[in-house]
């Protein structure tokens, strides 16, 4: 065989040298560093590639074993590297959702960590790390990056208590993001539900909750959760809409409570009509 | 050692060749145009010995050349080692003195020249402002034909020696 193939190379010795002495003044011109010499050194490294794509099934014949260990640890690095790549993307959702629910507002967030649950209660609630010397007052919403939380009711110096969307005595205006329908939250100890809702107003289930401009606690805009189902029970002129939150409040650690506060002319405002009303 | 004598020939012929063509042969350049000794020699070679002393002797000089002359490495080792490759088809060792002492032989330098430079100077105007092959043919025709002049002094040198040889 191989005596076979050297009779064969000298038959063609003429071709063979051509061969050699070129690929030889290829190699030294791709030693150079000029312009001129770049374009063909491109087209040298492409006609290289070709041939190299021809015959590169020849050493994966003798060099099996060798190829298939480097391969698996190349798996291994890649599986190591896509995890970590999985939870960094994950990690930069979590940061771009809370640094976008502040982008898109002009309102004033402040941070707090929650150093007390109390979820097993008709009143759930949440106890904040904040208080008073923070600026902290009753009334303000609580927030974080998936929606509503709840509203501060009570604060001590260094710490507040929330009232969550759990809460028996929670109340909050929303509306159906996509039909505007408008209604009012509330837990019923058991269901997060919308209520005063005609029958003939459209809601469907999977349609987004979001609190109302008519609140007089919350800005508008801010996400409570998906209408889980619609009944329209014969005993009564409103549907029956059970609301899943948008937080989960198992696992809720951190929250931001808002600085948002009514405006004074609109409160008097209000206040005035109410008074003549009576 | 025949063989090794020629080689040593060979070297001395072509160093004394580059070194006429670095001092001299700039002297009478024509709007930038000069003649190719090496390529004169080249044919000669491909003449005598055939074509693979001609390949091997066209990569050797014109790797020679690029050392010396020229600022890419391989470049005139790459033309002039397939002009040495192409120039051996014409060895015939029956017609080789006959060929180098008539116009046959200035023809194949006009051929090999135009051969060399385009494939020179194809390279080596990569990248340039004009219209690259107008003026890389443009230059093969100019530097080949100044060669094949040159080469017609060197017809006449064969032709009265071999006229000489054969009266003698």
């Amino acid at each position: 065989m191989l005596q076979r193939i050297i009779d064969l190379l000298f038959e063609f010795r003429e071709y063979v040298l051509l061969t050699v002495l070129v690929v030889v003044s290829l190699g030294l011109l791709a030693l150079n560093d000029n312009p001129q010499v770049k374009v063909l050194r491109s087209a040298t490294s492409v006609v290289f590639g070709l041939v190299q794509e021809q015959v590169s099934f020849i050493p994966s014949y003798f060099g099996l074993k060798g190829e298939n260990a480097i391969l698996r640890r190349q798996n291994v690095e890649y599986r190591d590297e896509a995890y970590r790549m999985r939870e960094d993307k994950l990690e930069n959702l979590r940061l771009k959702n809370l640094l976008g629910l502040k982008e898109e507002s002009p309102r004033r967030y402040l941070a707090a960590n929650i150093v007390g649950k109390n979820l097993t209660l008709l009143r759930n609630t949440l106890t904040l790390d904040v208080g008073a010397t923070d600026s902290v007052r009753e009334q303000m919403p609580v927030v974080n990056e998936s929606g509503l939380v709840g509203m501060v009711v009570a604060t001590t110096d260094n710490y507040a208590i929330v009232n969550i969307l759990l809460n028996t005595d929670f109340r909050a205006s929303v509306k159906i993001q996509r039909s505007r329908v408008d209604g009012m939250l509330a837990w019923d100890g058991t269901t997060l539900m919308v209520k005063n809702v005609p029958k003939t107003r459209d809601v469907k289930p999977g349609d987004v909750v979001m609190t109302s401009d008519y609140s007089s606690l919350f800005p508008d805009g801010i996400r409570v959760g998906l209408v889980e189902e619609v009944q329209d029970p014969v005993s009564s002129l409103f549907k029956t809409i059970k609301v899943k939150p948008s937080v989960d409040f198992v696992t809720l650690e951190e929250v931001f409570i808002l600085e948002h506060r009514l405006s004074e002319e609109r409160r008097a405002l209000e206040q005035r009509v109410m008074e003549i009303a009576r | 050692m025949r063989q090794q004598e020629h080689i040593l020939v060979s070297v001395v012929v072509v160093v004394v060749l580059l070194l006429l063509q670095s001092t001299f042969i700039p002297l009478i350049s024509l709007l930038g145009v000069v003649p190719d000794l090496l390529l004169i020699w080249l044919v000669y070679i491909a003449l005598r010995r055939g074509q693979i002393e001609a390949t091997v002797a066209g990569f050797a000089a014109g790797l020679l050349q690029d050392i010396v002359a020229t600022k890419f490495l391989g470049l005139a080792a790459l033309a002039k080692t397939v002009t040495g490759f192409i120039l051996g088809y014409f060895y015939n060792e029956n017609t080789t003195e006959a060929t180098l002492g008539s116009y046959r032989f200035t023809l194949l330098v006009l051929l090999a020249g135009f051969i060399h430079n385009l494939l020179y100077f194809f390279i080596f105007l990569q990248n340039a402002d004009e219209v690259v092959l107008v003026r890389t043919i443009g230059l093969s025709l100019a530097h080949a034909i100044y060669s094949a002049v040159i080469a017609i002094l060197v017809m006449f040198l064969f032709s009265r020696r071999f006229r000489t040889a054969a009266f003698e």
